[in-house]
């Protein structure tokens, strides 16, 4: 018969380090997919798209520092889904005639933003940030200009990415 | 026949005792209304899990589907009002009594030794309530939660280093998605709620193991001075928990449940529209536990400030508030012996409440 770790020292210290990698194996062998589960978002490419936002023609023909918001449809997997993410693009002209496409996303926290007219400035509900026509903070919080939409003209028709130009720290749409 | 079921019970596990052991704990005699707090949190929580699990009869925890599901479940489920309503209310009755019990504690020095893990513990559970709340109200699935889900996981991306790994983790992807609502759900649900349940006992056991220490009012006839760890284990009077105090605990918890239950049936719980990622003139709101902090992050503009008022500024607070009996180690108890933690105490209130009152509007319009 073995003997009890009362009459000896040695074979309590032995039982003791056996429980304690035991529960150490456990707990790790139980972390790694706990964890795998929790970081898999990190290691997902993301789904990025082209969609229409319109012909040129007719955003051409907007008025100058005048912005126009024109919704777009990204149809992007999400998870196990197939989903339909609807959003603002702003669509700004220019006094030379470029046009600019900004997210109505604030680059402060994310709030929808308020084009007001007669400041002739878009305003952000939540913490005051405010912007000019072309994105410029012009007060409040936000650390940036307005995110720009990735897009190209294709056939005399403005596609828009899912993705912002210059965004570092991949700020999602 | 009850003496005979008693001593069958007995016989076996000794009930009769454990009961005792239970009930029989003394509780200082002259704050008795001021220590029903802790009771009714406890209280609160068992209300809002038994309403909770009944409310994922109907709920769905995915984006589209939440905001209806919810709304379904308030108008054509049969007091499915009351039940959401009492879950809400609750809900807001739990954070407000939170921050009173931790005052209390606070400003009667009952955190200080023996009782500085009890503290933690405390502020344990009070960091996962408010989790709570917040995860609460991005489940409803309205436009609220929508944008509360978007701004929170921005404020996340600002921690340093690992902000921009924690949006993508916390959203499970770049964008708030139907993983983002899965997420916070088994969070909401779960996660959260065990940690209460483990936590709460453990605060119990902590004061059954430090004893019987109450304000300083229940020393007045103790001759030792203040700074004898003596003075503080012989209250001038006790009295058993068990009817004494249960019965100011259940006073109390009745009267906060009807005034819960009020609300919930006349006010119940507002759902709000759909959310719509869309819309041109949606001004979104926080819930007023955090207007505070809503308040705090219109402040600080530009690249290099705006860690202050995402991450900086809550954290140290938070570290200040979990480590405060190592900070205060002084043995003083009454408010009046100690006039700077009262008074910080005070100060520290009233800014929350100004904060909390100025939070809710947009600040914009001023300083065009």
């Amino acid at each position: 018969m073995t003997k009890s770790s009362e009459e000896s020292p040695s074979r309590r210290t032995f039982m003791m380090v056996v429980i304690g990698l035991i529960s150490v194996a456990i707990g790790v062998a139980l972390a790694i997919p706990i964890m795998g589960e929790v970081l898999n978002p990190l290691f997902k490419r993301r789904d990025i798209v082209w969609s229409e936002l319109g012909k040129v023609s007719d955003l051409e023909n907007i008025e100058p520092l005048v912005p126009k918001f024109v919704p777009v449809y990204f149809r992007v997997k999400e998870g196990w889904t197939v989903n339909t993410l609807p959003r603002q693009v702003i669509v700004v002209k220019d006094i030379a005639g470029k046009l600019y496409f900004f997210s109505n996303q604030c680059t402060h926290l994310g709030c929808p933003l308020h084009w007001i007219p007669e400041r002739q400035k878009f305003m952000c509900p939540c913490h005051g940030g405010m912007f000019n026509v072309l994105g410029e903070v012009v007060g409040g919080p936000p650390p940036r200009p307005l995110f720009a939409w990735v897009y190209k003209i294709e056939n005399g028709a403005v596609l828009i990415q899912n993705k912002f130009l210059d965004n570092p720290k991949e700020r999602g749409v | 026949m009850f003496q005979k079921i008693q001593n069958w019970f007995d016989e076996r596990i000794e009930l009769t005792e454990l009961i005792k052991e239970f009930n029989g704990e003394r509780i200082p005699r002259r704050g008795g209304w001021v220590y029903t707090f802790g009771s009714l949190l406890a209280f609160l929580f068992t209300v809002q899990v038994a309403t909770g699990i009944f409310l994922l009869f109907y709920y769905v925890p995915y984006f589209p589907m939440a905001r209806n599901a919810t709304y379904y479940l308030k108008h054509h489920v049969l007091f499915g009002n009351i039940l959401l309503g009492i879950h809400l209310w609750g809900a807001f009755a739990m954070i407000f009594f939170l921050l009173v019990h931790m005052s209390r504690v606070y400003f009667s020095g009952a955190y200080k030794k023996p009782r500085e893990l009890q503290w933690v513990a405390g502020m344990v559970l009070f960091s996962v309530v408010v989790v709570l709340g917040l995860t609460g109200y991005m489940l409803i699935g309205n436009e609220n939660s929508w944008w509360t889900i978007n701004v929170l996981t921005n404020v996340a991306s600002h921690t340093p280093v690992v902000g921009g790994f924690l949006r993508i983790i916390v959203r499970g992807g770049t964008e708030t998605s139907v993983l983002t609502m899965q997420h916070i759900f088994a969070v909401h649900v779960w996660l959260l709620p065990i940690i209460v349940i483990m936590f709460i006992p453990m605060h119990l056991l902590f004061i059954r193991k430090t004893g019987h220490q109450g304000m300083a009012l229940e020393y007045k006839n103790s001759k030792l001075s203040d700074d004898d760890i003596n003075k503080w284990k012989h209250p001038d009077a006790t009295v058993p928990f068990f009817p004494d105090q249960f019965y100011k605990d259940i006073i109390i918890a009745l009267a906060v449940f009807g005034v819960v239950y009020i609300l919930a049936v006349v006010y119940g719980a507002a759902i709000g529209p759909m959310y719509r990622p869309l819309a041109l003139n949606f001004a979104p709101e926080a819930d007023w536990y955090f207007l505070a902090n809503e308040e705090l992050l219109k402040y600080f503009p530009g690249h290099g400030l705006i860690v202050f008022s995402t991450f900086l500024i809550p954290t140290i607070g938070f570290v200040i508030l979990f480590a405060l009996p190592f900070i205060d180690r002084g043995h003083e108890r009454s408010p009046f012996k100690r006039p700077a933690a009262t008074v910080l105490g005070i100060l520290f209130l009233l800014l929350l409440v100004y904060l909390t009152l100025i939070g809710g509007e947009p600040k914009a319009p001023a300083t065009v």
